[in-house]
Parts: structure tokens; sequence; C-alpha cells
């Protein structure tokens, strides 16, 4: 492996995205204490502010490498403008969030360098003879430790796997600047959209209640909604899976590329927990699983488990609730559902 | 139009490669998008590539199934699951033998989630690329527009030369069945294998050294007792919480 950790920033709006901080943090677990071999890189038309920001948070040196070409990002421009310059450098570690920049951009940018590529790392494993990075593999089930092979590896970092970078410099990082000229490229980003959906239903809730594709059946679908009526403001959400299955709008969708929410609690029934979801949840308040799974990774984020077979378990809950409600109001009145925002959308949300 | 749809044989956990082994997902919806342009754009084929051992062929079968003029084999048998860059390798080259006007992949594979093929055929070609792609649409002037799935439900709108790369999102269609004239077209058209001659697997550029079942740190409570008990507990909970 080669010495140097190059560090590629995310940034927006003159800002650094905070997970350029996760990345900072991965690039420190790193190092051996030794700072001198980190180097962080921030790409942009005027990219300064933002390379100033980080070397004084950090400590740690910054790049400013600047281009007309890298106003926003676009994968052919950053591949023409970082490849030659990450080449000469011929760093041991390239770092680079896994976001839609990062995914998109690691595996050529690996080909460029002769480098191996480890995307969706969740942690790194030293004190061996050589560092290993954990990915998830077969669909969610497993684990897999992989080492790199080449003097350099281009990783991509999960969001939400190391906490933002936390130490309290002596002194800021020092700061340059490169300009490169680059022509034009075969591929332009034209700009940013918003797909079209109604995000304040999952934004506004106070309680979310979501469904995966354990739920088994697009009827099943009933007991989430039914689930979800026991509180006043509360939102269904759903899992990517239950949108490619055509089960729910992707309006609903939480996770990396769908929402990402923070209600006070979250309910997530028959949710696998796939890293992919659980960044979506990371500020939930509380977090109450159901899944018949014991093994199920969301056990690991839930405060409160529930291993049960869901078709069975939510009847018995609304069983129970109407018995305890009967009890308290001491009448046999059917309760009314108490939230509007609960019923299923007019069909499939157009994405 | 020419394309290329790399398709991957994906094997279900706790399967067998003979048994629990089907179609990567994902590349159904890159297949899909083919097929789509295909019916929009007159003269167009949709070629499906796979790479790896003779297994592989149950899924290039598949695609022929639901509609790829041709299936086409890159026979590889190291014993050992390809790496993407290997797989791109072998793509890359038969590519270079041929000539697409576009690939398209699935975003990543279901298995390996490692999201890395597409991208590395792109770079290995030098084609330009996108990936995670929600909606594309060809243009007469030899351009394409797509664009990406960012985070929170944004997307990055992109346009690109032709021949290029993409990679393709789930929810972009809905991959069809196939048609019974394919499937009887399938099962006797033969799948083409391009000669061997030359191909070779690179080095793998990374290793597996183990996979273990993640160690499971619930961070909460678990509810126990019967069904209505842990029903009782639970409404107990929200109720103490505020949230009834």
């Amino acid at each position: 492996m080669n010495d140097g950790i190059v560090v590629i920033a995310q940034h927006g709006e003159n800002r650094a995205d905070p997970l350029t901080y996760e990345s900072l943090a991965c690039a420190w677990s790193l190092c051996g204490g030794d700072a001198e071999r980190i180097r962080v890189i921030v790409p942009g038309d005027r990219s300064r502010t933002v390379a100033r920001e980080i070397a004084a948070a950090s400590g740690f040196a910054v790049t400013s490498v600047e281009s007309d070409v890298l106003t926003t990002y676009n994968a052919d421009a950053y591949l023409r403008v970082l490849g030659p310059l990450l080449e000469r450098t011929a760093p041991g570690y390239v770092i680079l969030p896994h976001t839609c920049i990062g995914y998109d951009l690691a595996p050529a940018l690996a080909v460029k360098l002769g480098a191996a590529c480890i995307t969706g790392v969740e942690a790194a494993v030293s004190g061996n003879e050589r560092t290993g990075f954990v990915r998830t593999v077969s669909a969610g089930k497993l684990s897999a430790e992989v080492v790199p092979e080449t003097a350099t590896a281009v990783l991509t970092i999960q969001p939400g796997a190391w906490q933002p970078l936390d130490i309290k410099p002596g002194s800021a990082g020092a700061v340059d600047t490169v300009r490169i000229e680059a022509g034009t490229g075969r591929s332009r980003t034209t700009g940013f959209k918003q797909a079209e959906y109604q995000g304040s239903a999952l934004a506004d809730s106070t309680v979310i209640v979501a469904a995966g594709r354990g739920i088994g059946t697009q009827g099943n679908l009933a007991l989430i909604h039914d689930v979800a009526r026991l509180f006043p403001r509360s939102a269904i959400g759903c899992s990517r899976a239950v949108c490619d299955a055509g089960w729910l709008g992707y309006a609903h969708q939480v996770g990396m590329t769908g929402a990402t929410v923070a209600p006070k609690l979250y309910f997530a029934i028959g949710i696998s927990g796939a890293v992919q979801h659980v960044a979506g949840i990371r500020d939930a308040q509380m977090v109450i699983a159901i899944n018949n799974d014991p093994s199920a990774r969301i056990f690991a984020r839930a405060d409160v488990g529930i291993v049960e077979d869901l078709t069975r378990f939510i009847p018995v809950l609304m069983e129970e609730y109407d018995r305890q409600q009967g009890t308290t109001t001491g009448t046999e009145e059917i309760r009314e559902p108490r939230a509007q925002e609960n019923s299923p959308p007019p069909g499939p949300v157009k994405r | 139009m020419n394309i290329l749809v790399c398709v991957k044989q994906v094997v279900l956990p706790g399967m067998s490669a003979q048994s629990g082994s089907r179609i990567n997902r994902y590349d159904e919806y890159a297949l899909e998008e083919a097929l789509q342009v295909k019916e929009r754009i007159p003269g167009t084929a949709v070629h499906a590539v796979s790479a790896g051992p003779q297994r592989v062929e149950a899924v290039l079968r598949r695609a022929m199934e639901m509609g790829a003029d041709t299936g086409i084999h890159l026979h590889v048998d190291s014993g050992e699951e390809l790496t993407p860059y290997q797989a791109a390798s072998l793509i890359a080259s038969h590519v270079r033998a041929n000539r697409y006007d576009m690939i398209f992949a699935g975003v990543m594979a279901e298995d390996d989630l490692q999201m890395q093929t597409g991208p590395m055929i792109a770079a290995l070609l030098d084609y330009p690329y996108a990936s995670a792609v929600i909606a594309q649409e060809i243009r007469p002037d030899n351009t394409v527009s797509v664009e990406r799935e960012c985070d929170a439900h944004r997307r990055q709108c992109v346009e690109l030369d032709l021949p290029c790369v993409l990679t393709v999102q789930s929810g972009i269609n809905r991959p069809r069945y196939p048609s019974l004239s394919n499937v009887l077209r399938a099962k006797h058209q033969d799948i083409i294998r391009p000669e061997a001659l030359g191909r070779e697997v690179p080095r793998a550029r990374e290793t597996t050294i183990r996979t273990f079942a993640p160690e499971l740190h619930p961070r909460g409570m678990f509810l126990e007792g019967t069904q209505r008990e842990k029903a009782v507990r639970l409404l107990g909970l929200l109720h103490e919480k505020n949230f009834l």
C-alpha cells in the first residue's frame, strides 16, 4: 500500500457536506496518528472557502482543486481533472462517501488509477498484516472483509459508519489551490431537479409506520394502515423493495435513495434493516421493529424489538387496543380512524 | 441502435448456484429499458451479455425470453466469483471487438451491492457514463439525456454523447414477463459464444478474506411473552411515551 490518504470532499453552497467529516474520520482512523499522511481535495470552480473550513476544523492539509468544468458534479469532468492529479499523487487510499457522487465516481476512478475498489465500507479492520474493509454482501445476510491487492484502493464509505471527525487541531491545516484547465467532455450536467412527489407527509409526521418487503403481500399493507391509525399524526413509509414491487409509491420511500426522516417514533414492520434503509432513519428518536427473523439487522437499530409474525401479531395488537379503549371509555363504540393522512395514496405515485 | 445489456446471475442467500440462482433484478430493469428503446427506435437490436461459467447461460436464456435478440456468453471458469473489475474487463474487451451505441447494466447486483461494473466498463472503454439512472431519453443528435437518482428524491440531469454506459436504478420501468413467442424462440435459439482466444481474466484487485454473519448488537430491548403479552407491553410503552 502507498502511504498517502486522499479524501475527496463533498460539498455544496460553500459548505462541506457533513458526510465529508465522516470521510475525514475514516482517514484519521487509517493514518495511524500521522495526520501528515492525509490530504483533502475539494473539487469545484471556486472551492477555497470550503477548503479553508475543512483545514480549520481538521488541521489536515487541504487542496482546492479548481476548474471551470467542476461547477457541479459530473463524472466525466471529475475523472478528467482528478484522474491525472491522483495518478501523480499515488495515494494508498482515496476516500469518498457512498453517495450518488461517491459510488458514481469511485469505480471509474479506480480503473484510471489501477486501484482496488471497495464500495459501501462499514468498518475498517486493522491490527492484522493488512487492513481489511467490511461491507455487506449476500443481499444483506452476511458481511465480508475485503483487502486491497494493489498499491492504491478507492473506498466509498457508508454514511453513518464513521462518526463525523471531532478533533481539536492545534492549528489550521495548510490550504493550497490548484487550477486545472480541462476542455469540454462528452457528458454534461445540466442541472438538478426535485422528483415529483409529496414529501411533506413523511417530513412532518411525528410517527412513521413503515413497511418492508417482509410484510409478504400488498394486501398486508392494510395491517400497516391499522397501526398507523393508532396515532394522531402519522404517515406511511416503506423500504425501496416495497416501492419496486409497486405496493406503494416512491413518495413513501425512506432510506438512502428516498427520504431521510426524523420522526419521534419510527415503526419498522417487516423491514430487514439494510444499511441503505437505516441511513434514512438515523435521526429517528425511537425505533420499534416487528420482524419474524430474530437476526434481522433492523434490531441493531431498534429501541424495542418484537420478534413476531406481523400477520398474527398486529391483529392481536389492534384487538388489545380496542379492548383497552373499551375499558377506559366504558362503551363498545366502534373506534373511528383518528387520522386522515393515513389513507393510501390514490394510485401509484408518478416518479 | 445496437444495445448491449449486461446481465449477472445472482445466487440467492443460502441457496446453491444450481437451484437458487436467477437474473439480477436490477439487470431486468436495464433489459426492459433497452427493450423499450427497441420499441421506439426502429432497427434497434438488443444483445444480452454475461461473463462466467456454463451456468450463467440460464440468465442469458431468461434475457432472450424477455425479448433480447441474442444472448452472448463470455465463458470463463476460474472457480471463483468474478470481481466487478474482472467482469468489466471481459465485457469491455467484447465491446472493443464489436460496436454498440449504448451499454446498459443494473445499478448493482442484488447479492453483492457493489455498484461498480457499469462505471468500470465505461472507464475501460473511455466512454461517458451515468449510474443510478431513473429516466433516459435518446435524442436525434446522438446524445442521451438522463436523470440520475440522488439522495432525498433529488435528481441529477446529465446529457451524454453516444456511445455511453448507463446503469439503471430499480423503479425506472416495470420489467415485462416473457411472452410465449419469445419463450419459444429462446428455446431454439443458440447462445453466442465468442472465441475465448486471448480472453484473460485479469488479476483481482481486491480479495475477500472472510465472510461472516454480522454480529447483531441489539441496542434496545426485546419484548418477551405471548403475543398478547407483547401487545399489552407495547401499548403500555406507547402510552408511557405519550404516543397514544
